[in-house]
């Protein structure tokens, strides 16, 4: 699979038809990167940089595509699934919990199990995403979407950074 | 040549009677992700109390908050950093950024990246370098974190520029200094005359590689949070003396240089630059540069 594959192949699982430019999405190591056409021309000349451009995420030791928040940013006016949370389960979800039917405000796209969906506060800011838990249609309360990564990540992978400056 | 009574007494000797000051948390509204909303509002009603920084466009003091700014969810969506008053002041000083080549010499951890590619609305390409890795870390971070799409980061030290071949329209040195005693309380205990000059030294190297890089029609923006004029207008000085740059006037929160520094006398012209005491900022000198016209 090309870059550009594997990228709109992650958005294609929330409903997400990405049109990412081809030959402007790059793999640096293992992280992808979507450049513009100056960055492009820039970074092919000069080689060997560690960041440009915006970040779409990496392939992990797993060989997972694992996204970045940019991407999900980039996503999320086009996903299709995609859940509203109240404020208190948004705050929660933040701090790398997961969601509980009681928390959803509104559910949109699909509500089966194992399905990747984007999960939004009140002011329709994507706040991450997750895998619903159980299907949605008959939950009555208790775990609903997995919470899989969300922007508190931003927190949690500075703290070990900043004890070492 | 050391310790708190002979730094004051530099100081007096440059016009500031020295007192103790706490520098008040700032932000700074990232313009780019915020179109069409209030975020200042939003941090309103959370309870956070904001005062706007009379001298900054879109900078404002955290006069109250029960919680960490730095862990709100607008926060986190990139709307605002948290980046202090007087260090906002540098990026705001260049003409024209919009789709320029932008060199970031001291990149990490990134506020005034984010800054300059606010300022840019993510237009042309920054060039941000930085050698210490743990601090490109954070500066990617925040370049994610912001939302940043013209920047490439590259692990290079600024006085390695040239390396690169290229050319830039506008060139950031907040480069590496001996810092103040208003952001470090133990400052005057192990800070020394001889790390002053070591660091003078440094910068000197890095602007000599800076006026090598810059595009005839380009332009410096340098800063430090020292108020060691070794680190100042000595270097300035020195940079208008050998490296072909004279300074450019302009208009914003400080004092004007001082153009006699113990007993030695310096360029007119260094008296362009401005000095921020330590109060309602902590201390800061920046200083705008171009390349020295021939007709001049």
């Amino acid at each position: 699979m090309t870059e550009k594959e594997v990228v709109e192949g992650f958005a294609r699982l929330f409903g997400a038809e990405l049109f990412l430019n081809k030959g402007f999405v790059v793999r640096n190591g293992n992280s992808y990167f979507l450049l513009s056409q100056k960055l492009k021309s820039l970074t092919e000349r000069l080689g060997s940089w560690l960041y440009a451009g915006t970040y779409l995420g990496k392939i992990e030791h797993n060989g997972v595509f694992h996204p970045s928040l940019s991407l999900l940013f980039l996503m999320a006016d086009k996903a299709k699934n995609r859940i509203t949370v109240d404020d208190k389960a948004a705050w929660l979800f933040i701090c790398g919990r997961d969601v509980f039917k009681e928390g959803i405000l509104k559910i949109e796209g699909s509500r089966r199990k194992g399905t990747y969906t984007l999960v939004f506060n009140r002011n329709g800011e994507c706040l991450g995403y997750g895998r619903i838990a159980r299907n949605l249609e008959k939950l009555k309360g208790g775990l609903a979407v997995k919470n899989l990564f969300d922007i508190g990540d931003f927190l949690r992978r500075e703290r070990p950074a900043v004890k070492e400056i | 040549m050391f310790g708190k009574e002979f730094f004051v007494n530099r100081y007096r000797l440059l016009g500031w009677e020295f007192r103790d000051v706490a520098p008040r948390q700032a932000i700074r509204v990232n313009k780019m992700n915020v179109d069409g909303f209030d975020v200042v509002g939003r941090l309103r009603d959370l309870g956070v109390e904001l005062e706007k920084v009379p001298f900054l466009e879109n900078g404002y003091w955290v006069i109250r908050s029960d919680f960490s700014v730095g862990a709100t969810v607008e926060y986190l969506l990139g709307y605002y950093s948290i980046q202090e008053a007087a260090a906002q002041i540098p990026a705001t000083l260049f003409t024209d950024l919009k789709g320029k080549i932008v060199l970031d010499a001291c990149a990490a951890p990134g506020g005034k990246t984010v800054q300059l590619a606010d300022l840019m609305g993510n237009t042309g390409v920054i060039v941000a370098l930085d050698v210490n890795k743990q601090r490109l870390k954070a500066l990617m971070n925040q370049l994610e974190r912001c939302r940043v799409k013209n920047t490439v980061v590259y692990r290079l030290d600024a006085r390695q520029t040239s390396k690169l071949g290229l050319r830039f329209d506008r060139i950031s040195l907040d480069v590496p200094c001996s810092g103040n005693f208003a952001t470090d309380k133990d400052w005057f205990r192990h800070r020394t005359l001889q790390d002053v000059r070591r660091n003078a030294k440094l910068q000197r190297q890095i602007l000599a590689e800076a006026a090598k890089v810059l595009r005839s029609d380009g332009e410096i923006v340098y800063a430090t949070c020292s108020l060691e004029p070794e680190e100042n207008e000595l270097n300035i000085n020195w940079a208008v003396k050998n490296l072909g740059l004279e300074t450019v006037d302009v208009e914003c929160y400080g004092d004007e240089a001082p153009t006699e520094v113990f007993g030695l006398k310096l360029d007119e012209s260094v008296r362009r630059c401005r000095r921020i005491w330590p109060g309602e900022t902590q201390g800061f000198f920046v200083c705008k540069l171009r390349k020295r016209r021939q007709n001049a």
